[in-house]
């Protein structure tokens, strides 16, 4: 492994990453919720540095892509706005708390976070698969008069439909508490968070599908900050790992985006709820192989010391 | 297109988006930079030590031995002080890409109060805090 530190090593993680990115863009989801559950499912690398690029990765590509989105108008920058203060707050506390269950906890940590995470990306994959229809122009026939201060209706150019959208949002309240737990969620395992954004915009909060997804995706950028430098100020980026990916992943989204004009995605969506559902089994297995070892370690240790104890008194 | 004209994007959002795209893209760059120095010469922790120690599952502490900054593990800002060494100037680019969203929400609160959007000035400016609390490393773990 030591020969491949240098230039070789590097792009070849890179043109993993172009892999991850085009690949996932393809299959709808961000970058991030595919490379963090396969590098840690599939590699030894430690669960802390993995999460800490994940959340880079996941970060970067938002970023990137939060031009055009806003500039076209397609994510709604009050909605931004309004759900990015529970985001990031959240996203900080996941972030402190997977620094403290690192910190704390070692290997047992360790596999909790493992085992959490594995049945988590199962648990993602599922809601891919079999999630309530997701629609593109919801029907708002209510609004609460919170929403409604809240002044969150606006409106964008339709290129497909060459028209101008209008549209209404409902429920801020719920979509609150909704990011609180998606913002804790994404601080705690490195994990862009777009897989329960999109569907608690278009869903619970009756945002269109396109406006959903452009405004989770701009989302992901804020919260991602706010965890990020909990991660690189607890010394968890290493760069010789996190520039290939990120790199690789921003080229790779950007690649992505423009073969899924020309391609009919059905089957890499297949492909990557395949990943996510063997990346997430893997994950989970890891994550009870580590704690049964730590258990009997443990218990191996009360034992010895019992045997101890019986010998001296003997 | 029909008559209707198209919508005006919020000047928060167009503020927003293109402050981070292009510090994102700065950040990049210079981290391209600071991996091409550390491929041709020494960093701040040994380049065949830490890929061997990061494929092989060593934690943290452990990838951070004998690095340059005379800590276990540097917390905060260390890149700062070795910005001769390669790893480090790519640290400073993370760092950069890191703090694009930081700007960008400083910016967009400008604009919110320029366009007298109270509520969202607020939101706007909490977010902000935040962020900025986390990127100069007040709020953290240590």
């Amino acid at each position: 492994m030591g020969e491949l530190a240098g230039i070789d090593g590097f792009l070849i993680l890179m043109a993993i990453s172009i892999v991850i990115g085009i690949v996932a863009v393809l299959g709808g989801v961000g970058g991030g919720v595919v490379f963090t559950p396969l590098m840690m499912g599939f590699t030894a690398i430690d669960s802390f540095v993995i999460r800490a690029t994940g959340l880079l990765v996941a970060m970067a590509g938002s970023l990137v892509a939060a031009r055009p989105f806003l500039f076209r108008g397609l994510a709604n920058i009050r909605l931004l706005l309004m759900a990015a203060v529970p985001y990031s707050i959240f996203a900080v506390i996941g972030a402190l708390l997977a620094g403290y269950v690192a910190e704390s906890f070692g290997a047992t940590g360790d596999a909790i976070i493992r085992l959490s995470l594995g049945v988590l990306v199962v648990g993602i994959a599922a809601l891919i698969l079999f999630g309530g229809k997701k629609v593109e122009y919801p029907d708002v026939s209510n609004v609460d008069s919170i929403t409604e201060r809240l002044a969150l209706s606006a409106s964008y150019y339709e290129q497909s439909l060459d028209k101008v959208v209008h549209y209404k949002v409902a429920k801020a309240p719920v979509g609150i508490l909704l990011f609180c737990f998606v913002g804790l969620i994404s601080g705690l395992f490195g994990l862009g968070a777009g897989w329960a954004m999109v569907p608690a915009l278009n869903l619970v909060m009756l945002a269109p599908l396109k406006v959903a997804a452009a405004s989770s995706k701009v989302l992901i950028g804020i919260g991602d900050t706010a965890a990020i430098w909990q991660y690189i100020m607890d010394g968890g980026i290493f760069v010789n790992f996190a520039v290939p990916c990120v790199i690789g992943l921003v080229i790779g989204t950007l690649i992505g985006a423009r073969i899924m004009i020309r391609v009919k995605a059905g089957f890499i969506r297949y492909l990557i709820i395949g990943i996510m559902v063997f990346s997430g089994i893997k994950l989970a297995w890891d994550g009870i192989d580590k704690l049964r070892s730590g258990t009997e370690e443990h218990a191996g240790i009360i034992i010895n010391s019992l045997f101890d104890g019986v010998s001296n008194l003997i | 297109m029909n008559n209707e004209s198209i919508p005006k994007p919020p000047l928060a959002g167009v503020l927003y988006g293109r402050i981070c795209y292009w510090i994102v893209l700065i950040g990049i760059f210079i981290s391209i930079i600071g991996m091409i120095i550390y491929f041709t010469s020494d960093g701040c922790i040994d380049r065949e030590t830490l890929w061997q120690g990061i494929w092989s599952g060593a934690d943290k502490e452990t990838l951070w031995q004998n690095n340059c900054t005379g800590e276990d593990v540097p917390h905060g800002h260390w890149y700062f002080g070795q910005l001769g060494d390669g790893d480090a100037l790519a640290m400073l680019g993370v760092a950069v890409c890191s703090v694009a969203a930081v700007i960008g929400m400083w910016a967009a609160f400008g604009a919110t109060v320029r366009e007298k959007e109270r509520v969202y000035s607020i939101f706007a400016l909490i977010v902000a805090v935040i962020l900025t609390l986390g990127a100069i490393g007040i709020i953290s773990f240590h």
